[in-house]
């Protein structure tokens, strides 16, 4: 069963080769849109990408791995990334971990069985002045405590 | 005090067009279209301008690098990837003012003679890529982007190129390839990016701040950008403050700004009046100082003399209470968790420091387990590509050297005297 | 030409030389897993750190260009603890799987911990990071992801050499791994080749597999029999089994490669031989001894050239054979039997297939010797067998297994009804199922001599061990053929049979075993 991207997804493949002297570097902006077509980047979707721009499926499936943003198996409807570095651990983010893991019922790294919630430890956000932090799929939430974790989550569709 | 950047941050309209121009944006760049790319560059020399991602590279030389004959196209690369903990300051550029980042690009891709930049933003930073992104469209609509800018015959096109979450990506080689579309390898050097970089062609790599300074530079005079530093650290510095301070953030300061000031007075000294533990000074991977050394100018000749560094900017503060060990395990599963895994001292050493440092922690640490990990930096540090290897070792040792008690007694009490928390 | 100075030792090395290439010039051995000389540069092993005057860091010698007045040291301790170090971070997660292991014997981490670890491990067992163990990655190679260094030269070879990149690193960090794309296995014509660059037992051949130990292997250079590149080859054996066939280097031929079906075809070696000389009497195989066998059949070759004429003997050739072979043969069919019904099997049979790397069509090592010597094919191998078909031969001298393209039904009704078909061959086959008389002959591992490639490049394949069974070497079987036809031939080995070569046919005129040595020698014209 083999995948294609939707017409807007072609035109932005096809912009994007006008934007580089070598088309290869469409790969990482492919694996984006993959991943925002499909929902994840599926077996079917390496293989489509490779064909795109000319390579094996071993390659595309090595930059897939490399970069922990491409899910490789669904996720859940809502990505819970919370940072555990630095800045985020000395201001508590271990408790919020504990909390949230709690509250919904996964450790991190599980996917709830609604499939509603996926909860991960991540490295350093870059938004180190508003620790705690976490990213839920597009968006930072910063300045995190209990309650306002407890908000965003009870607040998500 | 002068800022060269966050002058209107504040103001949230800053980062449209329209405002940026009431501002006085892209006069900088008319006033570039009149100079020589020779004397441009002359200019950033004089000011002093020290690469703002870490390396501290003197900017103006890394131009000189690129080669005399223009034979081959020769691309600018924005480095975005901010990655280093502790360090959140171009965010703020990109979101707060991303057209002194493009007025920047334009200026210095003048100066280079380059006709191609891309913006390398990782992958995390949606919003801040989508902000760019508009402003880059608002450039090229009003002709400072694209063919014959405001009618001086250059053309230029910049595209925001996202990274998929990678912290090595930050390091210049590494981003080249996953600008590339490869795993984020980095290379070996030699070459160097301005011979062979980008698409094997001669690239300069600057941090966002870097080009974001330019402007200023140009409207001013690189003497004047150098007098707001010290000697060999010229300019104001975006400086994050993270961790247990009252008031976390960016703050703007003269590159020789006095690290105690910066965060007791700047950032209103430790949360919950605590005393001060430990102050990691520039991003995580630099060696961390203790309260009776930070005494000192953040400027990068004066860290360098103390044995650690001014680095990304990032200053980290651990108060009392924390725990040392606890807080080393965390940067040692970091980096164990970003090697890329291409060179064996880091592959396998980074994933080694973690268990050892994991397993003190746990109160489960060896005798030994101390010399080993000083053993293991040793065969670590300089043997690699790039330098993430000496990047997890050097808070290894240096939390090691300064607060060797703890591990001590982590190992012989079997257990985290501070109850296994922060 | 730039001088450097390593342990010191001064060596001028051409421009653009790395240290690790002009170190060996003088003896010096760096050691390194990631360089291969035929493949980029990676530098990420680290095993071959050096310490150079005037650099604050030990730097890689594989991919340091030597400059003029460089002062390299192999031999310091800061250089041994750095290469223990580097070997130590790679055996951490290594499995102790030396007991089971293929690679036992020739593998570059005992090797290399023999010379520079002897260390006692600081690494717990139960901490080592595990991964996918014998996998069938396709072609013929076995994958063990444990025993992999991260080397990287699979992904390289399978990305410069073939452009195929089945494989390729997947996560990162210590849990990196190589491997293929699920459903996705290697499919190119090459992947011998991977577990021959491959330091360590990750990437192994299936075919060899536990077959037996390393060190008990011998080894002699010969020529791959496969088709007509000429590929170098190393062969393994014990006593009088062959067990693999390795490339051997040469930058005129096959560079440090060679074809998946020509590793293989050492197996015929081993397989279904001819080993007992017979005669058929009433139809079914009598043994004979060499020494009433050869008479007879020469006797009867001679009777029957006289009685019908020698338009009713002929001979075909087999571009099998080698130059030696050919160039008696000649002269027993044009001078001895005085038949001009000479030729050899059609070069191209089967499927004919061919690539732009080291495959050709023709799956013979020796065609264009065949036809130098002036022996033709192609019309005048067709026109040979239409007189056979049509009943016009009473004596056939056949060298070889088969007579390709025929298949075993057409060779099996050709050769039924012709009253006297000698074979001088190694394999059972069509030929040999309707023979009267079976000469078994030495395979390519048991004899010496020449074969000339598709290029015109003479190379040398080397006496292995003594034929089996009760096998002759072909030169024996001519000259005795020969000198029972009236030759007066004194020829005594190859060698000889060479030199006369050398003397009277034109392409090869000048040439000598010396001067065609280890790499070959290009025919004249």
């Amino acid at each position: 069963m083999s995948v294609v991207f939707s017409d807007t997804g072609r035109a932005e493949v096809e912009r994007l080769l006008t934007r580089y002297p070598d088309g290869k570097a469409v790969i990482l902006p492919a694996l984006h849109l993959a991943q925002k077509e499909f929902g994840y980047v599926s077996d079917e979707a390496i293989v489509y990408i490779a064909g795109l721009v000319g390579t094996s499926p071993a390659e595309i499936e090595g930059i897939a791995t490399f970069y922990t943003m491409y899910n490789r198996k669904p996720v859940g409807k809502y990505h819970v990334q919370i940072c555990r570095n630095i800045s985020c651990s000395l201001l508590g983010a271990e408790h919020l971990i504990e909390h949230v893991s709690k509250k919904l019922g996964v450790r991190p790294g599980e996917t709830t069985p609604d499939g509603k919630f996926t909860v991960t430890k991540v490295e350093c956000l870059g938004s180190c002045g508003t620790a705690p932090v976490m990213q839920v799929n597009d968006e930072y939430h910063e300045n995190l405590t209990v309650e306002s974790i407890d908000r965003i989550l009870d607040q998500l569709p | 005090m002068e800022t060269v950047l966050t002058t209107h941050f504040a103001n949230e309209r800053y980062r449209r067009l329209d405002t940026y121009r009431q501002y006085g944006g892209y006069e900088a760049l008319k006033k570039a279209f009149a100079m020589d790319p020779g004397q441009i560059i002359d200019e950033v020399k004089k000011a002093n301008l020290r690469g703002r991602g870490g390396a501290g590279f003197p900017a103006g030389v890394k131009w000189g690098f690129l080669p005399k004959d223009l034979s081959r196209p020769r691309v600018l690369v924005v480095n975005a990837d901010e990655g280093e903990p502790g360090t959140f300051k171009d965010r703020l550029i990109m979101t707060r003012g991303p057209h002194l980042l493009i007025e920047g690009i334009v200026i210095s891709c003048f100066a280079l003679r380059a006709h191609a930049c891309w913006i390398y933003i990782r992958g995390e930073f949606i919003r801040e890529a989508r902000i760019v992104d508009e402003a880059i469209a608002e450039a090229y609509a009003a002709g400072f982007l694209g063919k014959n800018i405001l009618g001086a015959g250059f053309d230029l096109d910049v595209t925001v190129h996202r990274g998929a979450g990678a912290y090595i990506c930050g390091e210049e080689t590494s981003l080249i390839n996953s600008l590339e579309g490869k795993r984020g390898w980095p290379r070996l050097k030699p070459p160097f990016p301005a011979s062979v970089g980008a698409f094997g062609l001669p690239t300069i790599v600057n941090n966002v701040e870097t080009i974001a300074d330019i402007p200023w530079i140009i409207t001013n005079g690189g003497e004047t950008f150098a007098a707001l530093g010290v000697e060999k650290n010229g300019g104001t510095r975006l400086i994050g403050v993270s961790g247990a301070v009252n008031r976390p953030g960016v703050y703007e300061l003269s590159a020789g700004v006095n690290l105690k000031e910066i965060i007791y007075h700047h950032a209103g000294g430790i949360k919950g009046g605590k005393a001060l533990k430990a102050v990691i000074p520039g991003g995580s991977s630099t060696p961390v100082l203790r309260p009776d050394e930070i005494d000192v100018s953040y400027d990068i000749e004066s860290m360098g003399k103390i044995g650690t560094m001014a680095g990304s900017g990032g200053v980290i503060v651990i108060p009392e209470g924390a725990c040392m060990v606890r807080s080393l395990s965390v940067l040692m599963n970091f980096y164990a968790h970003e090697s890329c895994g291409q060179c064996t001292p880091c592959r396998e050493g980074t994933g080694w420091l973690k268990k050892i440092v994991g397993r003190i922690e746990e109160g489960k640490g060896r005798e030994g387990d101390v010399e080993l990990i000083l053993d293991l930096c040793d065969n670590m540090m300089g043997r690699t590509i790039c330098p993430l290897a000496d990047a997890a070792v050097m808070p290894a040792q240096s939390f090691i050297w300064k607060f060797r008690e703890e591990f001590d007694r982590h190992i012989g009490e079997q257990k985290c005297p501070y109850g296994n928390r922060f | 030409m730039p001088t450097l100075t390593i342990n010191g030792m001064n060596v001028d090395v051409p421009q653009g030389t790395t240290i690790l290439n002009a170190a060996k010039e003088v003896g010096v051995e760096i050691p390194h897993y990631c360089y291969h000389p035929k493949l980029s540069i990676a530098g990420n092993c680290r095993m071959c750190l050096v310490e150079i005057e005037k650099f604050p860091k030990l730097q890689t010698a594989c991919s340091t260009v030597v400059n003029d007045g460089m002062v390299v040291r192999t031999d310091t301790d800061k250089v041994r603890k750095a290469v223990t170090g580097v070997l130590e971070l790679m055996l951490i997660h290594h499995p102790i799987d030396c007991p089971i292991c293929d690679q036992a014997g020739e593998c570059g981490l005992q090797n290399y911990y023999m010379k520079f670890g002897l260390h006692r491990s600081r690494y717990a067992l139960e901490e080592k990071v595990h991964k996918k163990k014998v996998q069938d990655i396709g072609g013929q190679i076995v994958l063990d992801a444990e025993r992999c260094i991260l080397c990287s030269r699979c992904v390289r070879f399978l990305t410069e050499v073939t452009g195929t990149r089945e494989l390729d690193f997947f996560s990162r960090g210590d849990h990196s791994e190589i491997s293929i794309f699920p459903g996705k296995p290697l499919s190119n014509n090459y992947t011998g080749n991977l577990a021959d660059i491959c330091p360590v037992g990750a990437l192994t051949s299936k075919d060899f597999r536990f077959k037996c130990r390393v060190w008990f292997l011998k080894a002699f250079d010969s020529i791959c029999t496969g088709c007509s590149k000429g590929c170098n080859v190393d062969a393994h054996h014990k006593g009088d089994i062959l067990y693999r066939l390795k490339p051997r280097w040469n930058d005129a031929v096959n560079q440090a490669w060679m074809c998946d079906f020509g590793r293989l075809t050492y197996k015929a070696m081993n397989e279904a031989r001819l080993l007992t000389p017979f005669m058929r009497e009433e139809g079914a195989r009598k043994v004979a001894a060499w020494g009433s066998l050869l008479p007879d059949v020469a006797f009867r070759l001679k009777a029957a050239a006289e009685k019908g004429g020698p338009d009713r003997v002929a001979v075909i050739a087999s571009p099998q054979s080698s130059n030696e072979e050919l160039f008696l043969l000649r002269r027993l069919a044009t001078e001895l039997l005085g038949t001009k019904n000479l030729a050899f099997t059609h070069r191209v049979a089967g499927d004919g297939f061919a690539d732009d790397f080291l495959i050709r069509a023709d799956k013979n090592p020796n065609s264009r010797g065949a036809q130098l010597l002036g022996i033709p094919d192609g019309e005048a191998f067709d026109a040979l067998v239409s007189k056979i078909a049509a009943g016009g031969i009473d004596a056939l001298l056949v060298f070889g297994n088969v007579l390709g393209p025929l298949s075993e039904e057409e060779t099996a009704a050709l050769l039924s009804d012709v009253p006297l078909v000698v074979q001088v061959g190694t394999n059972e086959g069509p030929v040999s199922k309707a023979a009267t008389a079976v000469l078994p002959s030495a395979s390519v591992a048991e004899r010496g001599g020449t074969f000339t490639n598709h290029a015109g490049r003479v190379q040398r394949f080397r006496f292995g061990f003594p034929p089996r069974g009760k096998a002759k070497n072909p030169v024996e079987i001519l000259v005795a053929l020969g000198n029972r036809l009236g030759a007066g031939w004194t020829f005594a080995g190859e060698a000889s049979v060479f030199k006369a070569i050398a003397g009277t046919e034109p392409p090869f005129s000048g040439m000598s075993y010396d001067s065609i040595g280890m790499f070959g020698q290009e025919i004249k014209g």
